[in-house]
């Protein structure tokens, strides 16, 4: 057993995955007698079993899969939205990191809304987009562009100063020091920025889904509640925690592989 | 701007060439608001390939000056503040293609391969234009020859060892044949086995190709072993303290390390460096 109060020392990871697994089985043990005692009424706190349930009746019934058809829709909006993150955040990011003038321009108008209460837009979109997937894209967008900007500035005011000078010293145009050294010992932190601003989108969807949606995890989760059908606002939130946590997962797992490097230092 | 020396494979670096610091003063500004003098009106000139040595103490300015000869500017300010940096009588403003920097760290690529680090200036416009690929190939193959890295091609820097990648910083320095090489404290943060190789092979790369070098140190054993020319700058602000020939022919053997020639040339160096920083000892003597 490795010593306690030791944050450097280096956990097995079957040891590392054993302690993971086992808190949330505790958590799984505690909920299953919480709900089979009737100490909590089951219209409160549905029991596992009944969550479970519900992921299957959601899964598949009557040769329908409303679940497959809510999560399509959700991740085709995630998608959406977050191709236009990266392709408006990134290049936006890395001009602020990179000049010092736009910098000072634009960050009272990015770094605000860090703290901004997002959800508050809603209205404001619903007034400007209508209704429509427009607005419900732009919400994401939004919610996800102020995270990622300011890291991706961040991202580019990190990497150390000697592979600008070596590379200017080289002979390096002012823009092929930005894009041949910063850039490129950037864009691990800027993966980072990336897998944050999709973690940020997916806590949103729901938001961004609660007006006037037909489809959608989102609204299958408001839907379920407008009839009290708890079971199935479990089961539609823990598709979404397992979605984002696959998505974290496989983003985490591409990073490793394009930037192998970084870990390497 | 000077066009760089190009000559390909003549094996022969210019030979006339002339580099000179003229009054050069140096200030930046202090975030309480007044201004720093870093260097106080230094002189000096190069006129012939050589091994110059800038020693002094820690933090007296010698790498400003070495930045000064690079044309890089990393503080954001104008430098100098005063005097003039001249390249064969060419005033020089900000970077040129006449010299070359080699650092002590974070010069080489992390995601970059030993080969893709050393060919990294030719994927740049302005080396692109100059050097062809079938050239610029063939060099970078023959300089990693030249330092020992041949078999290493595809590692990346982490792999290697501090020594190897000091090689590889090397190796993308003399790729582009510079008529100047500036090297900012090389091999200061390598062990003391690594840094006599490493000096013994700065020795046989500048003989297949002699250049104007300012090696900066503060290491005085550094500046016997491989200076030409030995320049002591006192501490902040930099002053010339000391400027005198070393003509002892290179490699110098351990013998003559132990003359008394060289015991002459170290006391003088630290007496100067004593006096012109006195009660610091930031000085290091090795062996």
């Amino acid at each position: 057993m490795i010593e306690f109060w030791n944050p450097y020392a280096p956990l097995a990871s079957r040891q590392r995955r054993l302690l993971g697994v086992g808190s949330v089985l505790a958590l799984l043990l505690a909920w299953s007698l919480v709900a089979a005692s009737g100490l909590v009424s089951p219209t409160k706190l549905p029991a596992p079993w009944d969550v479970l349930a519900a992921l299957s009746y959601l899964s598949w019934h009557e040769g329908d899969s409303m679940l497959l058809t809510a999560t399509l829709w959700s991740v085709g909006r995630l998608l959406v939205a977050g191709m236009l993150v990266i392709v408006i955040g990134i290049p936006v990011g890395i001009v602020m990191g990179a000049a010092p003038q736009v910098n000072a321009a634009l960050s009272p108008l990015v770094d605000p809304f860090r703290s901004a209460p997002v959800v508050a837009l809603l209205p404001i979109l619903v007034m400007w987009l209508g209704i429509g997937e427009t607005m419900k894209i732009a919400f994401l967008f939004i919610g996800a562009v102020v995270y990622l900007i300011p890291m991706v500035r961040d991202a580019i005011q990190a990497v150390p100063q000697s592979y600008w000078i070596g590379a200017r010293d080289l002979g390096a145009t002012p823009w092929e020091c930005i894009y041949r050294a910063v850039i490129p010992m950037a864009m691990p932190r800027i993966a980072d920025a990336v897998i944050v601003a999709f973690s940020v989108m997916w806590t949103y969807i729901t938001v961004a889904e609660y007006v006037n949606a037909r489809q959608g995890l989102g609204q299958l989760i408001q839907n379920a509640r407008r009839f009290s059908a708890w079971d199935q606002v479990f089961a539609g939130i823990i598709v979404i925690i397992a979605l984002a946590l696959a998505t974290y997962q496989f983003m985490a797992w591409l990073k490793r592989r394009l930037y192998p490097w970084e870990t390497q230092q | 701007m000077e066009k760089p020396a190009t000559a390909a494979g003549t094996g022969a670096a210019a030979k006339s060439l002339s580099v000179v610091l003229r009054d050069i003063v140096q200030e930046y500004p202090t975030p309480g608001g007044n201004l720093t003098r870093v260097i106080d009106r230094v002189s000096l000139s190069f006129d012939q390939p050589g091994i110059n040595m800038l020693l002094g103490p820690s933090g007296c300015g010698k790498s400003t000056l070495l930045h000064m000869l690079g044309g890089v500017r990393p503080m954001g300010v104008d430098t100098p503040t005063a005097g003039a940096v001249l390249i064969d009588g060419v005033e020089c403003h900000g970077p040129h293609d006449d010299a070359v920097m080699v650092f002590q760290r974070y010069a080489n690529r992390p995601d970059l391969t030993v080969f893709d680090n050393v060919a990294f200036p030719f994927r740049l416009k302005l080396w692109k234009s100059l050097v062809p690929e079938v050239e610029w190939r063939q060099r970078v193959a023959e300089i990693l020859k030249a330092v020992g890295l041949s078999d290493k091609l595809g590692l990346r820097p982490a792999q290697l060892s501090g020594g190897q990648n000091q090689r590889v910083a090397l190796a993308r320095a003399l790729v582009l044949r510079p008529r100047i090489l500036l090297m900012d404290e090389p091999f200061g943060a390598l062990d003391a086995q690594t840094r006599d190789e490493m000096q013994r092979l700065l020795i046989e790369l500048y003989q297949s190709w002699p250049c104007l070098v300012v090696f900066v140190t503060h290491d005085v054993t550094e500046a016997l072993v491989l200076g030409d020319r030995v320049i002591v700058l006192s501490t902040q602000p930099a002053r010339v303290a000391d400027d005198f020939v070393i003509s002892e022919a290179r490699p110098r053997s351990a013998t003559w390390q132990r003359s008394r020639e060289a015991q002459a040339l170290e006391e003088r160096i630290l007496e100067q460096l004593h006096q012109a920083s006195p009660g610091k000892g930031q000085v290091r003597v090795t062996v």
